[in-house]
């Protein structure tokens, strides 16, 4: 009989050694409050569920451990608004694509540019 | 968004107010009841932490049956519902470690399935 | 109110919201400074294609922002600041949450309500392990400590400790119960109410019951 126990889920924890607690409270980025948004109102129109973003998160493995806290449930909503079929990975690409042009992103070191009031 | 302070007493023909508490009709444990947590790896999403199980604890309330997390996270309707407790351990039970004064307590939300009645 | 104040919610309306830390803006600005993240650009995008496809609107998603920014972190204060204030409202509080909440007049959606209390022979903290289950629609969002993994991995083994970090010492005669919130309940602590604020109005209460102190991680202060 094995004496080793399954891998423990990525999220599952509590117990496990760690360093200080970072107390001051940073709040969100405006994406981070829009990314907020936008989970909030797919589970408020009951498109998907908590349990199923929680488990998309969870399935991130050793990414988890790696992003942050809205890195990851971008991720999982990624993986969950895919899975269900409401937009497509090729769709989500291209659309990055076009929303990184927008940003205007500079390969080299210049300010970026701002667009007050861009259409989305 | 304030309301004017009720003093318990409602109008009449008013809509019942919303409980945090559901009905759990044949619910196997009742509160006072000493519990263990029960020793099992399932992979895929659990809401049970594995700093619990295998530990012993009392039923501290009742929360009611509730829909599956475990299969709701699969896009599963998670019925038929689960009866979910709250249980109260001693912190000493839980941690070999604890360093803190013995009666410090944990306390967490523990299905139904997940949950055996303590020897002795 | 101290400008160590942990609670992000607190300084904000204290108009401390100029630090580097986080994205206050003014109206009109909607951009974080600096280059957009993979992620940010990836969110922006979930959104436009769900809006292209008439899934949501631009305009639910600007609600619903608003609503967690504007609306949802300062309610709690004032539902706790009313138990402190009226006893039998209390005794309901602890009894169903939701149902005190929502005599209150507040909607707490799909959130179910424990709340826990703090007495001088026991002190409660809240942590999501698993996660960040937070009564979102009492609280707001969750403090960016609170859904950290030291955070989440230790207030379960060394509650005192983390406690401390906070400038919370407990003795020893004080049980700690720490709440792990990991099914369907979310949780809110009642502070014990200090010496010194007999007589004040429940707006007045409420000032000092800051969101660190619902949770548990701080006790409500009067400043001198």
């Amino acid at each position: 009989m094995s004496k080793t126990q399954p891998k423990k889920g990525a999220a599952d924890i509590g117990g496990d050694a760690a360093g200080p607690v970072d107390t001051l409270d940073h709040g969100m980025k405006f994406w981070e409050r829009q990314a907020n948004g936008l989970r909030s109102v797919m589970q408020l129109i009951k498109l998907i569920r908590t349990d199923e973003l929680r488990r998309a998160a969870e399935d991130l493995g050793d990414q988890y451990a790696k992003l942050e806290y809205f890195e990851r449930t971008t991720s999982a909503l990624r993986t969950v608004l895919i899975e269900k079929g409401f937009i497509t990975e090729q769709e989500l690409t291209a659309k990055m694509a076009e929303v990184r042009a927008r940003f205007d992103v500079p390969r080299k070191k210049e300010l970026p540019v701002r667009k007050q009031g861009a259409k989305r | 968004m304030t309301a004017p302070a009720l003093s318990g007493s409602r109008q009449q023909g008013a809509a019942p107010l919303p409980s945090t508490y559901t009905p759990a009709p044949g619910h196997r444990f009742k509160v006072g009841d000493r519990v263990v947590v029960k020793i099992r790896f399932p992979p895929g999403h659990r809401r049970t932490p594995r700093y619990i199980r295998g530990k012993t604890g009392a039923i501290e309330r009742i929360c009611g049956a509730f829909a599956n997390p475990e299969e709701l996270a699969y896009g599963f309707d998670g019925e038929p519902k689960k009866v979910l407790y709250r249980v109260r351990f001693l912190q000493k039970d839980v941690w070999p470690a604890y360093r803190g004064p013995a009666r410090d307590l944990i306390e967490l939300e523990i299905f139904e399935h997940w949950l055996e009645l303590a020897e002795g | 109110m101290s400008k160590h104040t942990h609670d992000y919610y607190a300084r904000k309306k204290q108009g401390h919201g100029h630090d580097h830390d986080h994205g206050d803006h003014a109206p009109g600005e909607e951009r974080d400074e600096g280059p957009p993240s993979d992620y940010e650009i990836m969110s922006r995008a979930m959104q436009e294609l769900l809006e292209e496809k008439g899934v949501i609107t631009a305009e639910q998603v600007r609600r619903r922002m608003e609503l967690f920014e504007e609306e949802l972190p300062y309610r709690g204060s004032r539902v706790v600041a009313h138990a402190w204030a009226d006893p039998e409202f209390r005794k309901r509080l602890l009894a169903d949450g939701k149902a005190a909440v929502a005599e209150f007049g507040i909607d707490m959606e799909a959130d179910r309500l424990i709340a826990v209390e703090n007495t001088p022979d026991a002190h409660n903290v809240i942590v999501c392990t698993l996660c960040s289950c937070y009564p979102r629609s009492l609280l707001g969002m969750p403090p960016t400590w609170y859904k950290s993994t030291n955070y989440r991995s230790r207030v379960v083994f060394e509650p005192r400790a983390v406690l401390k970090e906070f400038g919370t010492v407990l003795p020893d005669h004080v049980t700690v119960r720490v709440h792990d919130s990991n099914a369907d309940m979310r949780y809110v602590v009642i502070p014990m109410r200090p010496q010194g604020t007999e007589g004040w109005s429940e707006e007045r209460l409420a000032e000092i019951l800051t969101r660190d102190t619902l949770v548990g991680v701080t006790v409500p202060r009067v400043e001198k």
